[in-house]
């Protein structure tokens, strides 16, 4: 019983190389569900050929490597029938029957319509084919025993379409759809459990992503401030959302792929994810969009002796020496270019790993755009002062309650730098 | 709000100082307007250039975001502190002997950048020079002479040219 369950077939290869014909209006639609399913932002690497390969993937299960799926017959996907790609993306299984990782989110794309399948296979078919080996992954025991994703799937890959509404209007469906199927939202921005897996019952309720805290979509959005369907269009597509933050880490290639995808589709995406939203807190919102709008000074520090008092303290001169020059309007002739931090979201998650990474590493303008973004200050700030800052942002201009763990996430940050 | 006149007593290139500056000045100014050094240039003034690029402790420091308040007893490298006009460093010289400035305005960054990957990292590969460098710009197109200059001055470090 087992074994039937575990066990797939192999599809017989492709008869020819080479790619066969497509029709060209096919393919346009697959290269831009493929911006949309963000099929690039792991298949390519710097250093790969487009969809080549090679990226190492950490999960908390150990490394796995993506693959090469250009159409190179050997190394590649040009061997695979359309059957055969359709069933990698809905089932998670290899042309040859062995299951997949679910790093390959197949658990969202086998929502997929089949006509979506079939255009995206026309656009991988006919990009240019390069050899590139798969590199082994690796993964702790015994999870490299690939017969037991069957398991993983019986428990966890789901079939059901998704969520769709026929009182509301088709962008807002249109937007559902890209969500839980292409784009694939919930595998950064939803809780995962013990196994992995994404937890539907706090669907989009905050996840993480290369150690960013990747924020709430649903009713627990942090933002003080409510997104609207232009401003989380604007966001999606230029990584820049004037009222609430700057797309870092991750996030960065989502946007970069989605820039390149059908502006209608974006906008139906963000139509989607801001109904999902709700408001924030009246008075927070009240609070953040005036302090964002007069933000010369933030709230000063506490006045004290006690350890509290004095971090905070320090986190004040911190912010007035190294960030106030850019981040308060009205200081220098030249200040207040960078996002208003009272409005800013990372100093409301729910934990700090964002806004430490922001300090650290800065956000690097993405390859071959202009410096526009931010520096990071890890080499000139030392860890004392990178907690204090935390501390006084969160006490100051998102007037939230402390953070529980913050030492500890920074000294984290501090590791997961010296590892690198 | 008022930033307060501090006094700092700064380690740099060996020498110790005292300036009265206030505590968000940026080093970059401290350096070039009080101990007229000024090797280090002011780029972008934003931290996207690379050209004010000097060493603080063991790191390579962006000096124009770096507040003075921030230094505290880290010893500060300028180009300056490698060597001479007379006797260049071995940096300084792998970069006359490559050529590698042609403007010139971004060069004593990328020496110190340079300098802290190999005080850090002897014998780097040249994938590790790349990426260490890569904040770094260069607007007359000089990258490749500078990834010579780099590669030359290693080799030089470890004995083997």
């Amino acid at each position: 019983m087992l074994l039937a369950c575990t066990w797939r077939p192999a599809i017989a290869p492709l008869a020819q190389a080479g790619p066969a014909a497509f029709d060209p209006a096919l393919v346009r639609r697959g290269a831009n569900l493929a911006t949309l399913g963000l099929c690039a932002n792991c298949h390519t690497t710097q250093q790969s050929a487009p969809f080549a390969g090679g990226l190492a993937i950490a999960t908390p299960f150990g490394t796995v490597y993506s693959t090469n799926i250009t159409p190179d017959r050997d190394t590649g996907i040009g061997a695979w029938s359309e059957q055969a790609f359709a069933r990698a993306m809905k089932d998670g299984v290899g042309r040859d029957g062995s299951h997949l990782y679910p790093a390959f989110p197949y658990d969202h794309y086998t929502r997929l319509a089949p006509d979506d399948v079939r255009a995206l296979y026309a656009f991988m078919m006919t990009r240019d084919p390069v050899r590139a080996p798969a590199r082994a992954n690796d993964l702790t025991f015994p999870l490299g025993l690939r017969p037991l994703l069957a398991g993983w799937k019986l428990l966890f890959l789901d079939h059901d379409a998704a969520p769709a509404d026929a009182a509301r209007p088709p962008d807002w469906n249109r937007g559902a759809y890209i969500a839980a199927a292409l784009g694939h939202c919930a595998a950064c921005h939803s809780p995962r459990n013990a196994l992995g897996a994404v937890d539907q019952r706090q669907f989009l309720g905050g996840g993480e992503a290369e150690g960013w805290y990747a924020p709430a979509l649903n009713a627990k959005s942090p933002s003080p401030i409510a997104w609207t369907r232009e401003s989380l269009t604007d966001y999606l597509r230029t990584g820049i959302a004037a009222e609430h933050a700057m797309a870092g880490g991750p996030m960065q290639a989502v946007t970069a792929s989605l820039a390149q995808a059908d502006p209608a589709d974006v906008r139906a995406l963000a139509t989607y994810i801001v109904t999902l939203m709700g408001k924030p807190d009246a008075r927070i919102e009240a609070r953040a969009r005036d302090a964002a709008a007069h933000p010369v000074v933030l709230q000063p520090a506490p006045a004290g002796n006690n350890p509290a008092a004095q971090q905070l303290q320090l986190g004040a001169r911190v912010y007035q020496d190294a960030c106030a020059r850019c981040h308060a309007s009205g200081r220098t002739g030249s200040s207040g270019g960078a996002l208003q931090l009272p409005a800013a979201v990372a100093v409301y998650d729910p934990d700090p790993r964002s806004l430490i990474h922001i300090v650290r590493d800065g956000i690097p303008p993405g390859p071959a755009e202009p410096g526009r973004w931010m520096p990071g200050f890890a080499n000139i700030l030392s860890t004392e002062q990178i907690t204090a800052l935390a501390a006084y942002l969160r006490h100051s201009a998102a007037q939230q309650a402390p953070w529980p763990d913050l030492a500890k996430q920074v000294a984290a940050a501090n590791q997961d730098t010296a590892s690198k | 709000m008022t930033t307060p006149m501090n006094q700092y007593a700064l380690n740099v290139n060996g020498s110790q100082h005292t300036v009265v500056a206030e505590s968000d000045t940026p080093l970059l100014y401290v350096l070039r307007d009080d101990l007229q050094l000024n090797g280090a240039k002011f780029g972008c003034g934003l931290g996207q250039c690379g050209a004010c690029t000097v060493m603080v402790g063991a790191d390579a420091v962006l000096s124009c975001l770096m507040p003075v308040s921030s230094v505290g007893k880290r010893p500060v490298k300028t180009v300056e502190g490698l060597g001479t006009v007379q006797r260049p460093g071995v940096l300084q010289q792998a970069f006359i002997d490559e050529q590698a400035a042609q403007c010139g305005y971004c060069i004593a960054g990328m020496i110190m950048r340079a300098e802290a990957l190999l005080e850090a990292v002897p014998a780097p590969s040249d994938e590790q020079i790349r990426s260490h460098m890569a904040l770094n710009l260069c607007r007359c197109g000089t990258h490749m002479r500078i990834l010579r200059a780099v590669r030359k001055a290693s080799n030089k470090m470890a004995g083997k040219a």
